[in-house]
């Protein structure tokens, strides 16, 4: 509807700065104007003095117009938050100096992936335009709209100012219980190992020797067996996970692809097993390879999210076997929780190397979505098409169970815990896997 | 919902000042047919207009969840038909519809107080237009009401004038009339504190 050129302002959150502006006339004007010309055009063709009447409110409305409007406005932009987490709500603030008496509205424009709400002036004259992101990455929020009129409507001007990015995590999923292994490595953590050790888990009892703790003694034990018994414990160990999320190929409905669902799942992984304060080491198996060596910590948690943000589109190594990587970033005897649609030949390769040295590892399908039927006359070859692609995701999964590699289905709204729950209640004895 | 009643009261008054300048049917010059059928031609087409901004910025705000369409060719009759639309929403309806409802009100015998409640439902339907353009509230106009008032006023007084017999027969006592109203519109512009 408006013709005038908007101007568009890329702002940073910062200190104010003066936008130009140019006033033009609103279109209420020309209604107005037109009201009361072809008025008083009629009343001198007709010779009717009424018409004169008919235009005498519009030309009255007209004399509010002024040219002493402000030609410059000051403009101050604040990001409320420049982290957030999908789904999760923001806000933009702006505020608007030196409108003198002119009135301004302010519309988010929402970019792609992000929903904007009705934006709210503040008693403090900030208007707060709240916006919510709907999808995990580095997002532009949009464009906010100001229009401004004059008092009484006869001039309008508009200005377009760019909001910056935000980075927007993925959400995290839910993981409550852990899988961890039989044999851990001898690490201080918070798991219960088989050794025993200095934790709190009671393991049993056993004869005192000198040297041993008195206080420690098991006087019940004690007086049934006539010795001195002391009560033993189990030690409580780390392990290292290695998370490989596997974004080489993204297929579904955006939101819900799988690269979606691999990311969403590998940053709850990651983040859990960090918060048993395990040694977690990430792998992206993208166009690149990129990998995060293994440690702990909460600022192994943000440059696990740096890296997820960025999976499959940073630099990285070529991809290749997993074989090269050091050992950091593929410690020995690891877990390996695997996120994939498994639709890459290479990775499944690299599985099977995984395997074959020794690594305890799951995988996670998160392929939701499936080729299409097809219509018309293709349907029957479409759907031929579609058995076969069918029984060859059945044949890779078959060959990786065959291996010992065990592979779940995750549909991306249950918790992870489901899927996972067969080897979640007890440790994995990895031992006999390889033994198979 | 707003949006959706102040759609329906410019709908609702762009009826009222067609019908209300096409009354009386009865005694119109020729030229009244053809004035009222563009009348309604661009009421049509500028409530469509307006509906159509209305719902471009639902429609907006309902695909930001999604990916751009990404639809880089469009056929023959597509790209033709966004030309006309284009075309369409380039013209001033409303303008169109004030010139063709006070035409069609000069093709009609003279009745002062009939034209001057047309200039009030008029009135009205600029303020209803402009609301549900801005999306501003009817408040905004508060300011604007010692104005619109004295225009009232001298609307009446026009119609009075017009409505006393003439002096005398000649064409002279009906330019009289009209430049009287002028200056009285002109004088009260001039002296209002705005």
């Amino acid at each position: 509807m408006n013709t005038v050129a908007e101007k568009t302002v890329g702002l940073t959150a910062g200190p104010r700065r003066e936008l130009p502006i140019t006033w033009q006339l609103s279109a209420h004007a020309r209604r107005l104007a037109t009201l009361a010309i072809a008025g008083l055009l009629f009343a001198v063709i007709t010779r009717r003095a009424e018409f004169a009447g008919l235009a005498a409110p519009a030309l009255l409305l007209l004399i509010g117009y002024r040219a002493d409007r402000p030609s410059a406005i000051g403009a101050e932009l604040a990001t409320g938050a420049e982290l957030m987490t999908e789904g999760e709500q923001g806000a933009v603030l702006l505020r608007l100096t030196g409108l003198d008496a002119a009135q301004a509205r302010v519309r988010l424009r929402p970019a792609p992936w992000i929903t904007g709400g009705d934006a709210e002036l503040g008693a403090d004259g900030w208007y707060r335009l709240p916006f919510v992101p709907h999808r995990w990455g580095i997002r532009p929020v949009g464009t906010i709209d100001v229009t401004m009129w004059d008092r009484w409507r006869l001039t309008e001007c508009w200005l377009t100012v760019g909001v910056p990015s935000v980075t927007c995590h993925p959400r995290l999923a839910v993981l409550d219980s852990l899988v961890v292994l039989s044999k851990l490595p001898a690490r201080l953590g918070e798991h219960t190992s088989r050794h025993p050790g200095e934790g709190i888990e009671f393991d049993g009892v056993r004869d005192f020797v000198p040297g041993d703790r008195q206080r420690r003694i098991n006087w019940p034990a004690t007086t049934r067996r006539g010795t001195l018994q002391l009560n033993v414990f189990t030690a409580e160990r780390a392990q290292n996970v290695v998370v490989l999320i596997d974004v080489s190929t993204d297929v579904g409905e955006p939101g819900r692809s799988s690269a979606d669902l691999a990311v969403r799942a590998a940053a709850g992984t990651a983040m859990r097993y960090l918060a048993a304060r395990d040694r977690v080491a990430v792998i992206s198996f993208g166009r690149k390879l990129q990998w995060i060596a293994s440690a702990t910590g909460r600022r192994q948690a943000d440059r696990i999210m740096n890296l997820i943000m960025t999976a499959g589109t940073a630099a990285g190594q070529p991809l290749g076997g997993l074989s090269a990587l050091p050992h950091s970033a593929l410690p020995p005897g690891a877990l390996v929780i695997v996120f994939s649609p498994l639709l890459s030949l290479r990775l499944v390769e690299a599985l099977r190397e995984l395997r074959e040295r020794g690594f305890a590892v799951i995988v996670v399908d998160v392929l939701v979505a499936q080729p299409s039927g097809g219509a018309g006359r293709n349907r029957a070859i479409t759907q031929l098409a579609r058995r076969i692609w069918r029984m060859e995701q059945e044949a890779i999964r078959f060959s990786l169970r065959e291996l010992g590699i065990p592979v779940v289905a995750w549909d991306g709204q249950a918790p992870l815990d489901e899927p996972l729950a067969p080897y979640t209640r007890r440790p994995w004895l990895t031992t006999e896997m390889v033994n198979r | 919902m707003r949006n959706a009643r102040s759609l329906l009261a410019v709908c609702l008054l762009e009826a009222a000042i067609v019908a209300w300048a096409a009354l009386p049917a009865a005694g119109a010059r020729p030229g009244a047919k053809p004035t009222l059928i563009a009348a309604v031609c661009c009421a049509v087409f500028g409530l469509a207009k307006l509906a159509a901004s209305s719902t471009a910025v639902r429609a907006t705000a309902d695909q930001d969840r999604g990916l751009p369409e990404g639809k880089l060719f469009l056929s023959a009759p597509e790209r033709m038909w966004q030309q006309a639309a284009s075309a369409l929403i380039a013209v001033p309806w409303p303008q169109l519809l004030i010139v063709a409802v006070i035409g069609l009100e000069a093709l009609h015998p003279p009745a002062p107080w009939h034209t001057a409640v047309l200039g009030l439902v008029l009135l009205g339907y600029l303020a209803a237009l402009q609301i549900a353009e801005s999306g501003a509230r009817l408040a905004m106009f508060a300011v604007q009401l010692p104005l619109i008032a004295a225009g009232i006023g001298l609307a009446a007084i026009s119609v009075a004038a017009a409505a006393l017999p003439a002096s005398s027969t000649g064409s002279g006592s009906g330019w009289l009339a009209v430049l009287a109203a002028v200056a009285a519109i002109l004088a009260a512009a001039l002296a209002l504190p705005v």
